[in-house]
C-alpha cells in the first residue's frame, strides 16, 4: 500500500470534501473532521512499525507527474520526516478534535475545518517530498489554507497581517523557485541528467559560487518561514490576529518547515554553500534569540509573549542545524518536536485565558491560581518546559544543541545561553502575572479547565513527559538520518573524519562515463570520499 | 490547389458571409445567423488546421507557411475567437451591430493566422495590419459609450505609431539583407556575418518597439489599461489573449528564427523589455480598484514573462513561450468571463468590489476565477506555474538568471493584486447594492467552465501539451 500517499491524501481529500459541500450539515462536517484527523494520526502511527532507523530514506513511492519540468511524485520517509509527521499528526488531531468539540467558529465551520485538514495534508507532503519541485508545490500549497484561515476568521487587522504574511513567504519561496530551476540546470551540466530528485542531487559537485548562491536562494525562503531574525516581520501580525487554533498550528507545525528545509535540502545538496553561510546564519539565529527574548519580556499581550518566545526557541533550532555537527543537529530535530508540543500547549493555555476572561493583556489578569489550581499546574509545567528547566523535554534538546555547537562555535553558544536566562525571565513573568499576585478582575474559577480543555492539554503534556523521560526514543529514530544530512557539509568544512559518521557518495559516480565536453579524467577525483561507512 | 491556405480562406469567406444575413430574412434569422456563422467558420478553420498538422506547406508565393507552429497558434486564435463569440452573444455591441461585429472578429482571426504563418516580411505586416484595423473598430463599436470611443481612438493612434515603427524596422531589415523572405534573411545574415551591423541594429530596435506596442510590453504599454478598460469586455478578452499571442508569434518568427544568428545583438534588449514589462505590469496592478484595469496590467506583466522565452533564443525558450501562451489564454479568458458575468449581474461589475461574496452566491464561478487568478500568479502546481517554471528554466539555461529572478520577484508583487479579488470573493460579504441579479446566460457559464477545465487539463496533462509545443517550436527553426 502507498501509505505515504495515503497519509497526505487522506486529510486533503477530507478537507476538499468539507469545503466543496456547502450544504453539508454541521454535524456531518464535524463527523468527517473527527474521523479524518485521527485516521491520519493512525496512519502516521502505522509508519512507526516497519521503520528502520539505520536505513536512510525508505518507503519510497515514485511516479511521473510532469516530467518536462522534472516534477515527480516522489515521497520518502526518513527519521527526520518521521518525527515531524508524528508531531503534525498529533497536533492536528488534538486541534481538530478540540475545535469540533467546542471551539468551532459560527461562520462556515465546515470550510474552516476543511482548510485545516488541507493544511495538514500539505505539511505532510512537505515532510515527505523527495523532489525539489514537489517540495515547492507543498510549500506553496500550505500557504493557501493559512491565508484563508487568517484572512477570513482572524481578528481585527487580519487583512494587513495576512497580506504581509503571504508577501513575505512568497518572496522567499519564489526566490527558492529560481534556485530550484538553477539547481536543475547546473546539476545537469555536471551529471548530464535533468533531475530535481533530492537524493539524486545529493553530492553533486557545484562550483563554489553556484553552491553559495543556490544555498542563499533556498536559505532565504527557509529563514523567512522559520523565521530568523531580520525576516520575522510577518510573525507578530500573523500569530496575533489568527484564530487561536490556527496560531497553534502556525507556531507548532508550520514554523518547522523552514528548519526542515535547511536539513532536507540546504545541508545535503549545497554543502559548500552551507559552510560559507554558516556563521552568518548562526549570527542571525543568536540575534533572533536575544531579540525575541527581550521583546517577549516586554510584550503587552500574552499571545505575543508566546509568539516571540517562539522566535527565540527557533533560533536554537537554527543554531543546532547550522553548527553542522551531528549531535547539535539531533538536538535540533528533538527541539523541533519539543517546541511544537510546548508552544501548542502554551498557546492553548493563553487562548483559554483570553477567551474566558475576554482580555489579552499580560497585566489584565492576576491571581488566577487561587480559583484555578489545575490550570495553574498545567501552565506551570508548560512554562518550565518552555524555559528548558533541567529534566524537562526541552532541556534535552537544548542541551544537545549547545553541546554540539560548543565544539565549533563556542562564542555562539555563550551568547545563545543568554536566551535560556531570558526565557526564565519572560516565561516566569507571564506565569506570575497571570497566576500569582493580587487577584485581577477575572476570578480564577471562571478560567478553570473544563473537560474539553483537558482533552486538549493532557495529551500534549503527556507526550512532553514521555520525551522528557525518554528523549532517546526520538534521538534513536533520527540518529542515522541526521548523520546522513550533516555529513556532506561536515566534509565541506574539513571536519576530522572521526566526526563524520555517514558516507558521502560522489555524484556523478566515479564509474560513470564522461559527458561530451568534459575534461579528460583527472588522476584524483574532485570529491575525496573520506567518510567512514557506519 | 494548395490546401495550406484553407483555414485562412474559410475565415475570410465566413467573415464576408456574416455580413449577408443582416440584409435578408426574418428577424430571428438576422439575429442568430451571424454568430452562428462565425462559430461555424471558426470551428471549420480549427478543424482544417488540425488536419494540416504535420509537414510544412507554403503558399501565396512562399509568403505564408503552414507548419506546426502556425497550426498550433491558429488553434489558439480560433479557440480564443470561439470563446469571444460565446461571451459576446448578449453583449450590447454584439447585439446592436451584429454583422459587423462578427465579420471584424473573423477578420482579426484571419490576420492573426497570417502573422503566425508569415514566411515573409510583407505577409507579416499585412497580417498585423488586418488584425489591428479590425480591432480599432471593434474597440469603438459601442459608439454610444464615450469610453469605448476613447478606447478605439487611443488604440488607433498608438497602434498606428506601433505599425509605423514596425514597418520602418522591416524596411531596414529589407535594406540590409535585400530580401523579404524570412528564410532568406536567416541565410544572408549568417552568410554575411552581419552581427553588430548598425543598420541591422536599427532595424531590430524598431521591430522590437513596433511589436512591443502590439504585445503591450513596457515601455510600450501605456495604451493598454485605457484601451482594455474602454473596449467591450469580450473584445478586451480577445485582445488580451489572441492579439498578444499573435505579437509573440511575430517575435518568434523574426527573432527566434530569422535573426537567430545575431542573438547576441537582440538578447539583452528583449530581456530588458521583458524585465521592464514584468516590473511595470505588476507594480501598476497593485493600485487598481477596477478588476478590468487590474487584468490589463496583469496582461502587461504576462507579456513580459512571454518575452523571457523569446529572449533566450533557444528551443526550450520557444517551447515555454508556446506552452505559456496556451495556458495564459485559458486563464485570462476565465478571469474575463467571470467579469462578464458580474457586469451583467450587477452595476459597476468591473470593479473588484463587485466580486465580493461571489464565493457564496456562485461557488463554481468563484472557484474557476480563483484557479485562473492563482494560475496567473504562478501558483504551483497550476498551469501558469508550470509555464513560468519552463520559462525560468530556459532563462537560467541561457545565462539569464537575473531575468528569472526579476520574474520571480514580479510574481510575488503580482500576488498583491491577484489575491485581492480572491479575498473579495471568498472573505467579504456581498454588498446590498450588488444584490440584484440578471441571468448572465448559459454561453458565458460555459466559457467559464471551459477555461477552468482548460487550466486544470493543462496542469494535469502538461506533459502532452509540452510535447506538442516542442514539436511546434522545432518547426520554427526547421529549414
Amino acid at each position: 500500500m502507498p501509505w505515504l500517499t495515503i497519509l497526505l491524501a487522506l486529510p486533503i481529500v477530507g478537507g476538499l470534501v468539507l469545503m466543496l459541500q456547502p450544504r453539508l450539515s454541521a454535524g456531518a462536517a464535524r463527523g468527517i473532521a473527527c474521523l479524518v484527523a485521527p485516521a491520519t494520526f493512525g496512519v502516521a502511527c502505522g509508519l512507526l512499525f516497519g521503520f528502520h532507523p539505520n536505513r536512510g530514506p525508505q518507503r519510497q513511492e515514485r511516479h511521473d507527474w510532469i516530467s518536462s519540468v522534472g516534477l515527480e511524485w516522489t515521497l520518502r520517509l526518513d527519521g527526520i520526516s518521521l518525527a515531524l509527521v508524528m508531531l503534525t499528526a498529533l497536533i492536528f488531531m488534538i486541534t481538530v478534535c478540540a475545535l469540533v468539540v467546542k471551539f468551532l467558529p459560527e461562520r462556515n465551520p465546515a470550510v474552516y475545518l476543511g482548510l485545516i485538514l488541507v493544511a495538514e495534508g500539505a505539511l505532510m507532503g512537505l515532510w515527505l517530498a523527495g523532489n525539489l519541485l514537489l517540495f515547492y508545490v507543498f510549500w506553496e500549497l500550505m500557504l493557501v489554507p493559512f491565508y484563508f484561515l487568517i484572512g477570513v476568521w482572524g481578528a481585527e487587522g487580519r487583512r494587513q497581517a495576512v497580506t504581509r504574511f503571504v508577501i513575505y513567504t512568497m518572496f522567499g519561496s519564489l526566490i527558492m523557485l529560481v534556485g530550484i530551476v538553477a539547481t536543475g540546470v547546473f546539476a545537469q551540466r555536471v551529471t548530464g541528467q535533468f533531475t530535481l530528485d533530492i537524493e539524486a542531487l545529493r553530492g553533486v559537485v557545484f562550483t563554489e559560487d553556484q553552491s553559495r548562491w543556490l544555498f542563499a536562494a533556498f536559505a532565504l525562503a527557509f529563514a523567512i518561514k522559520l523565521p530568523l531574525f531580520p525576516f520575522h516581520g510577518w510573525l507578530p501580525g500573523a500569530y496575533g490576529t489568527a484564530p487561536i487554533a490556527v496560531t497553534v498550528l502556525l507556531a507548532a507545525v508550520m514554523s518547522k518547515a523552514g528548519a526542515y528545509g535547511f536539513m532536507r535540502i540546504g545541508l545535503p545538496v549545497f554543502p559548500d554553500g552551507a559552510a560559507f553561510w554558516q556563521n552568518t546564519l548562526i549570527v542571525m539565529a543568536v540575534v533572533g534569540i536575544i531579540y525575541g527574548s527581550v521583546v517577549a519580556w516586554r510584550a503587552p499581550t500574552m499571545r505575543l509573549v508566546v509568539a516571540y518566545s517562539s522566535l527565540a526557541h527557533l533560533g536554537f533550532v537554527a543554531i543546532g542545524i547550522m553548527a553542522i555537527d551531528p549531535q547539535a543537529a539531533q538536538g535540533a530535530v528533538l527541539q523541533m518536536v519539543n517546541h511544537g508540543l510546548v508552544v501548542a500547549a502554551a498557546f492553548a493555555v493563553v487562548g483559554l485565558l483570553a477567551r474566558r476572561s475576554g482580555r489579552e493583556g499580560v497585566d489584565d489578569l492576576g491571581g488566577l491560581a487561587d480559583g484555578a489550581p489545575w490550570l495553574a499546574g498545567v501552565f506551570l509545567m508548560v512554562t518550565m518546559a518552555s524555559l528548558a528547566i533541567p529534566g524537562s523535554n526541552s532541556w534535552a534538546g537544548e542541551f544537545f544543541i549547545l553541546v554540539g555547537a560548543f565544539r565549533h562555535s563556542a562564542w555562539a553558544v555563550i551568547l545563545a545561553s543568554l536566551g535560556t536566562v531570558y526565557a526564565s525571565v519572560y516565561m516566569l513573568r507571564l506565569y506570575q502575572r497571570t497566576m500569582n499576585g493580587p487577584r485581577g478582575a477575572t476570578p480564577g474559577k471562571a478560567v478553570e479547565m473544563g473537560g474539553a480543555d483537558w482533552a486538549m492539554l493532557a495529551p500534549l503534556v503527556a507526550v512532553m513527559g514521555v520525551i522528557a523521560l525518554w528523549p532517546h526514543g526520538v534521538l534513536r529514530a533520527t540518529e542515522h538520518s541526521v548523520e546522513r544530512v550533516v555529513a556532506p557539509a561536515q566534509q565541506a568544512l574539513n571536519r576530522p573524519a572521526s566526526e563524520i559518521k555517514a558516507a558521502v557518495p560522489a555524484n556523478p559516480p566515479e564509474t560513470s562515463l564522461p559527458l561530451p565536453g568534459d575534461p579528460l579524467p583527472q588522476p584524483t577525483s574532485p570529491t575525496p570520499n573520506t567518510g567512514a561507512t557506519p | 490547389m494548395n490546401i495550406a491556405a484553407t483555414p485562412l480562406i474559410i475565415l475570410i469567406a465566413t467573415a464576408a458571409l456574416a455580413l449577408v444575413p443582416a440584409l435578408v430574412g426574418p428577424v430571428r434569422f438576422r439575429r442568430d445567423a451571424p454568430p452562428a456563422l462565425a462559430l461555424l467558420g471558426l470551428a471549420a478553420a480549427g478543424v482544417m488546421s488540425v488536419l494540416l498538422w504535420g509537414d510544412r506547406r507554403a503558399t501565396f508565393y512562399e509568403a505564408f507557411r503552414v507548419d506546426r507552429l502556425t497550426v498550433l497558434l491558429t488553434l489558439v486564435f480560433v479557440v480564443s475567437g470561439i470563446l469571444t463569440v460565446l461571451l459576446s452573444l448578449r453583449e450590447p455591441a454584439g447585439v446592436d451591430r451584429r454583422p459587423e461585429y462578427y465579420c471584424l472578429l473573423l477578420c482579426a482571426v484571419a490576420g492573426m493566422t497570417l502573422v503566425a504563418g508569415a514566411a515573409d516580411l510583407i505577409g507579416m505586416f499585412l497580417g498585423i495590419e488586418i488584425l489591428s484595423v479590425a480591432l480599432y473598430v471593434l474597440c469603438a463599436l459601442e459608439v454610444w459609450r464615450e469610453r469605448s470611443l476613447e478606447s478605439g481612438l487611443k488604440y488607433l493612434i498608438v497602434g498606428a505609431v506601433g505599425s509605423a515603427l514596425l514597418l520602418y524596422g522591416l524596411t531596414f531589415l529589407f535594406g540590409v539583407t535585400g530580401t523579404t523572405s524570412l528564410a532568406d534573411i536567416a541565410l544572408r545574415v549568417d552568410a554575411r556575418d552581419l552581427g553588430g551591423e548598425s543598420l541591422l541594429l536599427g532595424a531590430m530596435v524598431l521591430i522590437i518597439a513596433g511589436l512591443g506596442f502590439k504585445a503591450g510590453a513596457a515601455p510600450f504599454h501605456m495604451w493598454a489599461p485605457d484601451v482594455y478598460e474602454g473596449a467591450p469586455t469580450p473584445i478586451t478578452t480577445f485582445m488580451a489573449t489572441a492579439v498578444k499571442a499573435a505579437a509573440l508569434a511575430a517575435f518568434l518568427r523574426i527573432f527566434g528564427a530569422a535573426l537567430i544568428d545575431v542573438i547576441d545583438d537582440w538578447k539583452t534588449p528583449i530581456a530588458v523589455i521583458a524585465a521592464l514589462a514584468i516590473v511595470v505590469g505588476n507594480v501598476g496592478g497593485l493600485m487598481q480598484s477596477s478588476f478590468k484595469r487590474l487584468l490589463a496590467y496583469s496582461s502587461i506583466a504576462q507579456a513580459g514573462y512571454l518575452l523571457i522565452g523569446v529572449a533566450t533564443g533557444t528551443l526550450d525558450g520557444a517551447t515555454a513561450v508556446l506552452f505559456y501562451i496556451i495556458a495564459y489564454t485559458a486563464m485570462t479568458v476565465g478571469a474575463f468571463a467571470v467579469m462578464v458575468i458580474r457586469e451583467r449581474e450587477v452595476e459597476d461589475g468591473q470593479s473588484i468590489a463587485a466580486l465580493a461574496g461571489l464565493g457564496r452566491s456562485n461557488p463554481i464561478v468563484a472557484a474557476v476565477a480563483t484557479i485562473c487568478l492563482l494560475s496567473l500568479a504562478g501558483f504551483p502546481p497550476l498551469a501558469g506555474f508550470i509555464g513560468k517554471f519552463m520559462l525560468f528554466g530556459a532563462a537560467a539555461d541561457a545565462d539569464l538568471v537575473w531575468l528569472a529572478v526579476v520574474g520571480a520577484v514580479g510574481s510575488v508583487i503580482s500576488l498583491g493584486y491577484y489575491l485581492r479579488p480572491i479575498y473579495a470573493m471568498w472573505a467579504e460579504d456581498s454588498r446590498p447594492e450588488h444584490a440584484r441579479s440578471l441571468d448572465p446566460g448559459a454561453p458565458v457559464l460555459f466559457v467559464v467552465l471551459m477555461s477552468g477545465l482548460g487550466v486544470l487539463a493543462m496542469t494535469g496533462g502538461a506533459h502532452w501539451v509540452t510535447e506538442v509545443c516542442r514539436a511546434a517550436a522545432e518547426s520554427l527553426i526547421a529549414p
